[in-house]
């Protein structure tokens, strides 16, 4: 692996897993001075995550499936750590698979927070996680044929289009509630946003008791499209459509990647400059959930407020990359455009201005009545939930979690800038769009420091190689918090493995513990708080499981219902 | 698997536009979309762009809807809902396909989990193109589907005359060089604004005089404004220093 690295941060950990688990690890290497992968033997992976997890203040990054046949006879399993105690770096905890075997011991009885990569594993490769509570299908759809498991390297061409096995949706939702209960199902359209899912909530009265959800709507197969038909630049486009909010997150984690992957030194200034548009990023998406904040508290002009203003932050995307979303910036290396005098001139006008806006309309929200005291105490993310899930971004801050990317693994140009983690302690809602309004501010000041102090030299650096079956992770901190890429260079010009694990992947599971315990009418404003490119759902539902009857309520009424909470449409 | 519009359909669809003497409604159907379509036609319909002046609203049923708008490319999952909101909506209603992915299926069209474009399901009258399409493109392509507006369509066709060849840029500066100036004039501001760059650089070579490169260089970097070009500026000049590019 990288031979040059010398100062090994996080050293102590493998240490400590060494003095815990005398004979697990196998082997250990070291991707960049602060990524360490540690070979584990595949029966003693399960203590092995947990060990660095709850002793060594680790937290899950993402689960990683590589199918390795055609170079070790094996599946590669990683399980990605983010080291947050006193040595600040990512261990990757990996085992093999053996091919003949196809079977391993499931981390979520010990680690809960692997239970979505371990079930998408099993998706993907075919591998069956010995002793994983939850066997349903994650990523792919109902009507995917069993035992074709897509990113095996020798299962299926990527255009492979398979007959659908049957027209209807046929997931099984979990209720593990004690006494029978009420279903409402929502979704997977809505009206006011963003990507497909779909809830049922299981309520008794108005009360929700359980929840379970269906997402992955729109698996598209990145993942196999980046494997085959692109090169390493492309995949930098490619990663910027992974997300439409916060797809420029994307593109520096997997650019970095690579970089990471190769060795590659990136010019001081490319890194500024991708840091702040990182910031522009974070901006227009604050605005946009503190806006929806605004919409299910029915306080509908600040929405349209934030809204107007947020179309600053669109003007200074647009003048600084020359698209108002999808920035295609990046390439491998650096990136493809300067910041020159005349748009630092107009970028800092534009920061002063909405510094005033912003501040002048979080004002408004606060002092309008039915803000704080509706928000306050809803939704509790429970800390000790937060701990065993590893979520992310301003929903595990609001729990009082100081986690942030941009300060706990400082990438691109946070390490020379001056930043503070804001955390609120009320685990609420309203903690969670207070972390977000402060971070507004944050990030102002962090693009007119960038500006200030913006290193000389070029964007990109174009002096390297591509080696093959080169592996690292990449990383930044997207509005929703950490998003995490793991790319494994291959022998063709193009990537062998590349897996990218979004915020909102890292807090979908937790969501079911926030919602239980609190009254339908709260649910949109829950789901909202979590950011989750999701916002409300286009129609409710509601099954009565005693009467065995069903009536279907518009969306608008539950949404009003939310608002002004009398006239229940459940009556 | 794709439906068709029978032909008594495409005559009520023909009356609706020139009848409607109302507010168009609009029922967004995501299909697989990354949400950069969806946030894009919340722009529009904000107060900044404000599509609602033109009587363009967002509904929240495809039961109230005269159009429907299709985002993203058509995912398995999605095939289903995205039919029965189709088959919810009255006929006759109008069928927009939203984005370079509803138009074609993007840069995921043939991916295993993708049925392709919106018109792969269910037939498409109007197609906004772009990844993301802007707000005003949004609003144009809503006038397009009102028959408000036709299509813009502009094509020209370029006949090559006798002898006729395209003239070199700056041609007095010899071709390694120029090259040279190009390449790091991208490599240090980046493709669009390393072109107008090399282009003002080469510009400046071509004036006459008799000063050396090197003092030619400082003086037109001392008379620029902006910091970070002056500095381009003289980095360009420090590397056409190098031996190979000599005369």
């Amino acid at each position: 692996m990288n031979i040059n690295v010398t100062d090994r941060v996080g050293a102590s950990h493998i240490e400590y897993l060494r003095q815990k688990l005398p004979h697990a690890v196998l082997e250990e290497r070291w991707q960049t001075d602060k990524q360490v992968t540690v070979t584990v033997k595949l029966n003693q992976l399960p203590e092995a995550v947990s060990t660095l997890y709850y002793g060594r203040e680790g937290w899950l990054s993402v689960v990683v499936g590589n199918d390795e046949r055609s170079l070790n006879d094996s599946f590669g399993l990683y399980y990605v750590l983010s080291m947050e105690g006193e040595e600040k770096c990512h261990v990757v905890v990996h085992a093999a698979v053996p091919s003949d075997n196809e079977e391993f011991p499931s981390v979520t009885p010990k680690v809960p927070g692997c239970v979505w990569g371990e079930r998408e594993i099993r998706d993907m490769y075919g591998l069956r996680p010995v002793g994983l509570p939850d066997e349903r299908r994650l990523v792919l759809p109902d009507d995917w044929p069993e035992g074709l498991h897509p990113l095996r390297k020798d299962s299926m061409d990527y255009r492979l289009r398979p007959q659908p096995t049957s027209d209807n949706e046929n997931y099984q939702f979990r209720n593990d509630a004690a006494g029978e209960t009420t279903v409402v199902p929502l979704g997977p359209l809505h009206i006011t946003s963003d990507e497909p899912g779909h809830f049922r909530l299981f309520v008794d009265g108005e009360d929700i008791i359980d929840a379970d959800y269906r997402m992955f709507y729109v698996h598209r197969g990145m993942e196999k499209l980046a494997e085959t038909r692109m090169g390493y630049n492309e995949v930098t486009f490619l990663a910027d459509r992974v997300c439409g909010i916060c797809g420029y997150a994307h593109s520096v984690a997997y650019a970095s990647s690579v970089e990471n992957a190769l060795g590659i030194i990136v010019p001081q200034r490319a890194q500024a400059i991708r840091s702040l548009l990182l910031e522009t990023e974070r901006l227009h998406s604050h605005m946009l959930n503190l806006g929806l904040v605004c919409h299910f508290v029915g306080f509908d002009s600040g929405f349209m407020q934030f809204f107007r203003v947020r179309e600053k932050a669109m003007t200074l995307a647009e003048m600084l990359t020359g698209a108002r979303k999808t920035y295609a910036i990046n390439l491998i290396g650096g990136v493809r455009r300067d910041i020159l005098g005349e748009q630092r001139t107009k970028t800092l006008q534009l920061v002063a201005e909405l510094r005033e806006d912003v501040q002048r309309l979080l004002e408004m929200l606060l002092a309008t009545p039915n803000f704080g005291p509706r928000v306050a105490a809803v939704g509790l993310l429970d800390r000790k939930i937060a701990r065993d899930y590893s979520p992310v971004g301003p929903l595990v801050r609001g729990s009082g979690f100081k986690r942030d990317t941009r300060v706990d693994h400082a990438f691109a140009g946070y390490k020379n800038v001056n930043l503070g983690v804001h955390t609120g302690d009320g685990c609420d809602v309203l903690s969670r769009t207070m972390v977000r309004a402060a971070e507004i501010f944050d990030s102002l000041s962090l693009i007119e420091q960038l500006l200030d102090n913006t290193p000389e030299g070029p964007i990109i650096n174009e002096d390297f190689v591509y080696k093959p079956y080169q592996f690292a992770l990449g990383f930044t901190e997207a509005p929703r918090g950490e998003d995490i890429h793991w790319s494994m260079t291959g022998d063709n010009q193009k990537l062998y493995r590349w897996r990218c694990r979004a915020s909102t992947y890292a807090n979908w599971p937790v969501l079911r513990y926030m919602l239980r315990g609190n009254t339908v009418s709260d649910a949109p404003l829950i789901v909202g708080s979590i950011d989750p490119c999701y916002s409300c759902t286009d129609r409710v539902t509601v099954v009565d499981v005693k009467k065995e009857t069903s009536k279907t309520i518009p969306y608008k009424e539950i949404e009003r219902y939310c608002r002004e909470r009398k006239d229940s449409p459940l009556k | 698997m794709k439906m068709d519009t029978p032909a008594d359909i495409k005559r009520m669809k023909s009356s609706l536009l020139s009848n409607i003497r109302r507010s168009a409604y609009v029922y967004r159907v995501d299909c697989g979309g990354c949400n950069g379509c969806e946030i894009e036609i919340f722009a529009a319909i904000t107060p900044i762009f404000d599509a609602e002046r033109f009587g363009i609203k967002v509904v929240a049923s495809p039961r109230h809807a005269d159009i429907l708008l299709f985002t993203g490319a058509v995912t398995r999952a999605m095939r289903m809902p995205a039919l029965r909101a189709y088959e919810a909506a009255p006929d006759p209603k109008i069928v927009v396909s939203y984005g370079a992915c509803g138009c074609s299926g993007g840069i995921f069209h043939d991916l295993y989990c993708v049925w392709g474009g919106t018109d792969q399901v269910v037939p498409v009258d109007v197609y906004i193109p772009g990844c993301p399409p802007t707000p005003p493109a949004t609003i144009y392509g809503f006038a397009v589907a009102l028959g408000l507006l036709d299509q813009k369509l502009k094509a020209k066709t370029h006949i090559e005359g006798e002898g006729e060849q395209a003239g070199i840029a700056h041609p007095a500066v010899p071709y390694n060089v120029r090259i040279h100036i190009e390449r790091e004039a991208r490599r240090m501001a980046g493709y669009r604004q390393g072109r107008d760059i090399a282009d003002r650089f080469l510009g400046m070579l071509q004036i006459p005089g008799d000063l050396p490169l090197q003092q030619r260089v400082e003086t037109f970097a001392a008379a620029e404004t902006d910091p970070r070009l002056a500095e381009i500026y003289l980095q360009i000049g420090e590397t056409l220093q190098h031996p190979e590019l000599r005369p």
